[in-house]
């Protein structure tokens, strides 16, 4: 029964080629081949999450940008509103500026027509109180002969008076 | 429907097969002399070691090997085993060579130096058998195998292989990924070179001797000089790398006192559980593929046997069952390869991880 009696020769051998095999694939193939394998693993992994991540942030970008875009309308309304709120302002402003430069005017007007008045005023006493003076001096010169006579200078001087002015 | 027509082309085959047999059994009747059939020496012939390697179709006709034998004064002599392996002595300078025949001496079937007084002496056989190149010619295979994946790696970089190298790969990462690392954790990188190659050799050395003709044919890892060798590498390695906890826990175990003090009996069982490990390695992976071959050869003796006690007829009719039954084993014995290969490696991490324990047991007890 050679079968379970191991013969030299043959164990001889298979020690021998398997070591001579083990050397070679430990040095040359296994090594290499399980980094080659992790290396090719990790990448795909790598790449399942930056994909994942990538969808997501387009995701992200996507709501990003609709709520850019309201915030732009928004700002714009804003925007429209201030000015015109800012144009009736302004117009407002200036129609009050206006009324009161308007009332500046006409208050130096009325002010200058015043002074005009009181002094044609002024100038008319005193034209009045010169001619009542003359007119005095008239009568006291032609005196009392009689009152007739009189009477008729003063009516004389004033017609003259009237028909001066 | 495509299942029932293989079904018909199988019993087609497997009847024109049994015509074929009657054919030539009435046509060999009368060259073939030898009439008496001796399944023994049939099966151990062919589960046996050869000093040639037979072609189909023939049985004397070999394909020559290298011998190569120290003689008992110690000279080396090396020639070709057509010389001897058809009965006849060879003389090598002064030392004459022969294929043992006689029964009692143990050396039947093997190279034996016929001294003067025509007594027979075994000689170092170091001869390049039917086994030795089938180790060689799987161990090449598994070369080729393992380079040409690495060549893919060296020229296409990230790119997955398909095919047959597609398929290398998935074995790797089903024996290193998914066993060996998660087993041997951060050590995986040390012992995976040696454990990948005991499988893929292993692997190979099965599948080959399922195949019938050269190269395959050679019973390879149903023989324990195989075995042995592989199992006493994996006790090598789980031993000469072993921790001081390992050794501790064999020789001084955490067990009361009184089963290790005055009779050392659980030092006693763990250091036989040292032997039985590789014991069971070398075993189990013999008897399994041992067995599986021998199912085979017996069942197509079996054709011989019949043919010889009941006549042709019964001869025919037997072929058609014990080719059907053959097959069958022989596609189980292609399962049994691939478990026996896995199964080889995987205690063999086993029985390597617990040799490397760091005590984290007596640590905890110590903090």
């Amino acid at each position: 029964m050679e079968l379970f009696k191991p013969e030299f020769g043959l164990v001889f051998w298979m020690f021998l080629a398997f070591a001579c095999l083990y050397f070679i694939l430990a040095k040359w193939a296994w090594p290499f081949i399980i980094k080659s394998m992790d290396d090719r693993a990790s990448l795909i992994d790598k790449g399942v999450a930056y994909a994942q991540e990538a969808k997501s942030q387009l995701d992200n970008a996507k709501a990003e940008a609709d709520a850019l875009v309201a915030d732009a309308r928004k700002q714009q309304a804003d925007i429209l509103r201030d000015a015109a709120k800012m144009k009736t302002e302004i117009i407002e402003q200036a129609k009050a500026e206006a009324a009161v430069e308007a009332k500046k005017v006409t208050d130096a007007a009325q002010v200058s027509i015043e002074q005009a008045r009181k002094e044609s005023e002024h100038q008319l006493r005193q034209d009045v109180g010169s001619y009542a003076l003359q007119i005095a001096e008239q009568v006291i010169r032609q005196n009392m002969s009689d009152d007739n006579s009189q009477r008729a200078l003063v009516e004389k001087l004033l017609k003259e008076v009237e028909s001066s002015n | 429907m495509k299942k029932v027509i293989t079904a018909i082309v199988a019993l087609v085959i497997l009847a024109l097969m049994a015509w074929g047999y009657v054919d030539s059994a009435s046509h060999g009747s009368e060259g073939h002399d030898s009439g008496k059939v001796e399944p023994k020496e049939i099966i151990f012939e062919h589960l046996g070691d050869a000093y040639g390697w037979e072609v189909p179709f023939s049985h004397t006709r070999k394909i020559p090997l290298p011998i190569i034998a120290f003689a008992q004064d110690g000279s080396l002599h090396c020639f070709m085993s057509s010389m001897v392996t058809s009965g006849d002595s060879y003389q090598d300078g002064d030392v004459v060579f022969k294929i043992s025949t006689n029964e009692e001496s143990g050396y039947k079937g093997k190279l034996v130096q016929v001294l003067g007084d025509g007594s027979e002496y075994r000689p170092w056989d170091f001869s390049i058998t039917k086994n030795v190149l089938g180790i060689m010619i799987a161990a090449a295979l598994v070369i080729a195998m393992a380079m040409s994946l690495r060549k893919w790696y060296k020229r296409e970089g990230m790119k997955g292989p398909n095919g047959f190298k597609g398929m290398l790969e998935l074995i790797i990462e089903f024996v290193y990924t998914d066993t060996i690392k998660p087993i041997m954790g951060k050590e995986a990188p040390k012992y995976g070179p040696y454990l990948l190659t005991a499988f893929f050799f292993i692997l190979t050395m099965n599948l080959l001797g399922l195949i019938v003709i050269f190269p395959g044919g050679a019973n390879l890892t149903g023989n324990l000089a195989v075995t042995m060798v592989l199992a006493l590498i994996t006790f090598a390695v789980t031993n000469l790398t072993g921790t001081k906890h390992y050794w501790k826990d064999i020789f001084w175990p955490d067990v009361p006192m009184a089963l290790k003090c005055p009779v050392p009996m659980m030092p006693l069982i763990e250091f036989l559980g040292i032997l039985t490990k590789p014991l069971a390695l070398m075993v189990r992976l013999f008897a399994n593929m041992l067995g599986g071959h021998m199912v085979v050869i017996v069942l197509i003796v079996l054709i011989m046997v019949f043919n010889g006690m009941f006549g042709v007829g019964v001869g025919a009719g037997t072929s058609v069952v014990s080719v059907a039954l053959a097959l069958f084993m022989l596609v189980l014995d292609t399962l049994i390869s691939f478990i026996q290969a896995f199964v080889f490696t995987l205690l063999s991490t086993i029985f390597i991880s617990m040799a490397h324990i760091h005590g984290e047991e007596s640590k905890a007890v110590t903090e």
